[in-house]
């Protein structure tokens, strides 16, 4: 599964980086490495771009960079999609990670 | 390993660059270490070039560097390279390595490779204010050990821990270079590493100016400027091989990238460290920025809330700058008449009241206006707001062929293009930041606000506010046309990638506030002493001399004003805006006109200067605010139509020479000169059908 799939409110696992160069090099730089968890906190009007929580800071990126980023689920995040619609969008507290990277 | 270059016994000089992650509060501590007043900004990117500064101790001066914000030594845009190229080509004495403490595992990530360079490194650990406050506890000794280096907490916005700081720099200086620090990459990383380190080594000269082992990990990273730099190596095409050999054979070996497997292999090392020396010692409780961004970043609303941030901006600049413009051009009106009655007629008092007061005055009054936009703009700025603004309009301005960080320049657009053309260095493709360049010009500037607001007082007295709202509207929707133009013709690209750091909303801090805003009303002031004033006395003195002797007739049946007139249209500005108008015609511009819009070249608010210096009427009967906007809407040959055509000309004529400087600085001679012939052309044949149209409409009468 990639980010961009994931729920506004759904916790991950960066399991990796599926491109290399620039914008590969720049994720990885930024903290998308293997292991390390982190959050999708919301996302854009009409498939604009996400806001992440990884490594205990938040920062955004459009759907194609999330669609490079290949995670694991952590929890279940058909329930969170539930939520996520029932709130239109809304991202409430306790959902998220406590954003603290994971490499073991 | 190299000397310390610079320090010298007895009056030493240090030279110490401040370089870490975008807004970690690198240029606050500059500042407070220097005592400078550089922009600082809640936006990652607001530093996008190199500032010095000096700071003295003792018998020591500390040469202090500000860079731009990067997040790896592997530099993509212009203002990361900035800052690689410093640290990799003036290698200074020293790195404060300035960390955001609530953020320490990105920010390290970055401390590593500085550690690489073998130059000394101090982490200064800023925001611990912030960190305290989330209950982030960190154990700095145990950090400190862990890394091996020297670690000081700070706070930039209040100054404190800057003489431990500079404590920190003189023992780490003291020490002398250090000895080459590197984390160990893992035995597979380390078997390629190692061979190329040591063919690297072998051009003595070469590996004196590049770390060895730093630029061995570099080539494993595949960094295009890395392998540029071989070419210095007397062996360098064998190396570049190799290396590139290594790199594959790792991607065989691991199954991705070999640059991201380096960047994992460090951020699994900081991420140790960390775990031990990082506590949170409080459950995350409510927090302010994640309850506003619900509102503000809600998907429905932010777009909305954008669009009413901007309307909100101009509305409160405009209900809270007419008090004071009101009491200052009362006062001109006062000042012109009290020296209209205390000369004798003559030279002296028509330049004094007719040149300079008609011509600074009438712009002098628009000063508090463009002083509240700016310190309204730079409020947004500090509070965050800018990254939420990429958030709201990435999406929309992607389809325009703009990019979500071009908001963050255009915005500054409103206040002044110079800083907003440099502002686009942070982003990342070129094609991206040639556009915002381009179209930065429509986003109407602070100079061009005394133009509209005095044409919509004369002639738009039902609604000024909305007629100067609605020609800052047509900017925006200009710059989202032409820039989709570009992107469909001369521009084309694919579509780049869109990574940017949100950062918590922060209070803006009142000197920071008040230092930019009397900066900026400093510079005003200047300008209106040069600039201004100067141009007032030019066209004061064509519009004076050559002197008219009226015949005998014209004095006997013309009144006072009517004899002026005709003594103008004799002078050398009446030549010379004869001569020009016929380019000016078409869109409805007389000779006077002609000439303010020629003047007007030079700075936008000289058009207002100059047609306060063509319509004073010196004997004006209404004195008081208003006086110009009244003399035009007197004048039978102007129409609200062709006030707004002249607003429209402000809009999209070439910007000043200062923002042209900036444009051939930035991206050279051919794009200014592309830039200034596409405006000159989009501007007059804008107005051109615009006048046209709206005179066959029969739009001249009445709003
Ligand atoms: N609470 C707190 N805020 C700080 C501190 N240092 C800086 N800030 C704020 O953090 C933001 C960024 O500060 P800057 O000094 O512009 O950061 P920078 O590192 O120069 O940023 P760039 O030039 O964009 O790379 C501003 O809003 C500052 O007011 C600090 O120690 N504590
Ligand atoms: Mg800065």
């Amino acid at each position: 599964m990639v980010i961009a799939e994931a729920p506004a409110g759904a916790s991950f696992r960066v399991v990796r980086v599926m491109t290399g160069k620039e914008v590969g090099k720049r994720l990885a730089d930024m903290g998308f490495t293997e292991g390390a968890e982190g959050a999708v906190v919301r996302g854009g009007f009409l498939r604009g771009p996400f806001q992440i929580r990884i490594r205990g800071y938040d920062l955004l990126i459009r759907r194609s960079e999330a669609a490079e980023i290949e995670v694991e689920p952590i929890g279940d995040w058909s329930a969170a999609r539930d939520a996520a619609r029932n709130r239109r969008g809304h991202w409430v507290n306790g959902h998220g990670c406590d954003g603290r990277g994971g490499d073991e | 390993m190299k000397p310390i270059n610079g320090a010298t016994v007895g009056g030493r000089v240090v030279r110490v660059a401040l370089a870490g992650n975008p807004n970690a509060g690198k240029t606050s501590l500059f500042n407070a270490l220097t005592g400078a007043h550089h922009k600082v900004g809640n936006y990652p990117g607001v530093t996008v070039e190199k500032l010095e500064g000096s700071r003295f101790r003792g018998e020591t001066e500390y040469r202090f560097i500000d860079l731009p914000g990067i997040y790896s030594l592997t530099a993509y845009s212009i203002d990361e390279v900035v800052a690689r190229d410093f640290l990799l080509d003036e290698r200074p004495d020293l790195i404060v390595d300035v960390l955001d403490s609530t953020n320490l595992e990105r920010n390290l990530f970055l401390c590593l490779q500085f550690q690489e360079l073998g130059i000394p490194v101090v982490g200064a650990l800023n925001m611990s204010d912030e960190a305290e406050a989330k209950g982030v506890r960190i154990d700095d000794r145990a950090l400190s050990s862990l890394l091996g280096l020297r670690m000081v907490r700070t706070v930039g916005t209040k100054g404190s821990g800057v003489d431990g700081l500079l404590d920190a720099i003189d023992a780490a200086v003291g020490e002398g270079a250090p000895a080459l620090k590197s984390i160990h990459y893992g035995e597979e990383l380390e078997s390629h590493i190692d061979p190329l380190q040591t063919s690297l080594a072998l051009d003595a000269a070469f590996s004196s100016r590049y770390p060895s082992r730093w630029l061995a990990v570099k080539l494993i990273e595949k960094d295009e400027n890395a392998f540029s730099r071989l070419s210095e190596h007397e062996a360098g095409a064998g190396i570049a091989a190799e290396a590139r050999e290594a790199s594959a054979w790792l991607e065989r070996h691991f199954g991705k990238d070999a640059e991201i497997i380096v960047s994992e292999q460090r951020y699994a090392y900081i991420h140790g460290a960390v775990r031990e020396s990082v506590k949170l010692v409080k459950k995350p409780s409510f927090s302010v920025t994640e309850a506003v961004d619900d509102v503000i970043m809600n998907r429905f609303l932010a777009i909305p809330v954008f669009i009413l941030v901007l309307w909100g901006v101009f509305k409160l600049t405009f209900s809270l700058g007419a008090y004071p413009q009101g009491w200052l051009e009362s006062f001109f009106a006062w000042l012109g008449g009290a020296f209209a009655s205390a000369l004798p007629e003559g030279l002296v008092r028509s330049v004094l009241v007719d040149g300079i007061i008609a011509g600074v005055g009438s712009v002098f009054s628009f000063v508090p206006l463009i002083v509240i936009l700016f310190l309204l703009l730079s409020v947004l700025e500090d509070l965050g707001y800018m990254s939420r603004a990429a958030f709201a309009t990435d999406k929309a301005l992607h389809a325009f062929g703009l990019h979500g960080q071009s908001v963050f320049p255009m915005m500054l657009g409103f206040g002044c293009s110079v800083p907003a053309i440099m502002a686009a260095r942070t982003l990342k493709s070129r094609r991206d930041r040639i556009v915002t360049i381009l179209v930065i010009p429509f986003m109407s500037c602070g100079a061009k606000l005394p133009v509209y607001v005095l044409l919509a007082a004369a002639f738009f007295p039902r609604n000024p506010t909305g007629a100067v709202m609605g020609i800052y509207a047509i900017g925006v929707v200009l710059s989202l046309l032409v820039a989709l133009v570009f992107k469909r013709t001369i521009l084309r690209g694919d579509p780049t990638p869109f990574v940017m750091e949100l950062p918590p909303y922060r209070a803006p801090t009142l000197s920071g506030v008040l230092w930019h805003v009397w900066e900026k009303t400093a510079s005003y002031l200047k300008k209106m002493g040069t600039v201004i004033m100067a141009a007032s006395i030019l066209v004061w003195a064509i519009t004076t001399f050559p002197a008219y002797e009226p015949t005998a007739a014209e004095s006997a049946t013309l009144d006072g004003a009517a004899l002026a007139e005709l003594s103008m249209e004799h002078s050398a500005a009446g030549a010379i805006g004869k001569f020009i108008e016929p380019v000016f015609r078409p869109i409805g511009f007389d000779w006077k006109l002609s000439v303010a819009t020629i003047t007007g070249f030079a700075a936008k608010e000289v058009i207002v200067s100059t047609l306060g210096i063509l319509y004073s009427a010196p004997e004006s009967d209404e004195g008081g605010g208003g006086r110009l906007s009244a003399a035009l809407r007197a004048d039978p040959d102007w129409s609200p139509l062709l006030a707004f055509v002249l607003m429209l000309f402000t809009l999209t004529i070439p910007p000043c020479l200062a923002a042209m400087a900036t444009i051939k600085a930035e991206l050279g001679w051919k794009w200014l000169g592309f830039e200034f012939l596409f405006l000159l052309s989009v501007g007059w044949l804008l107005c051109f059908a615009v006048f046209q149209i709206g005179g066959a409409l029969g739009a001249g009468v009445g709003t």
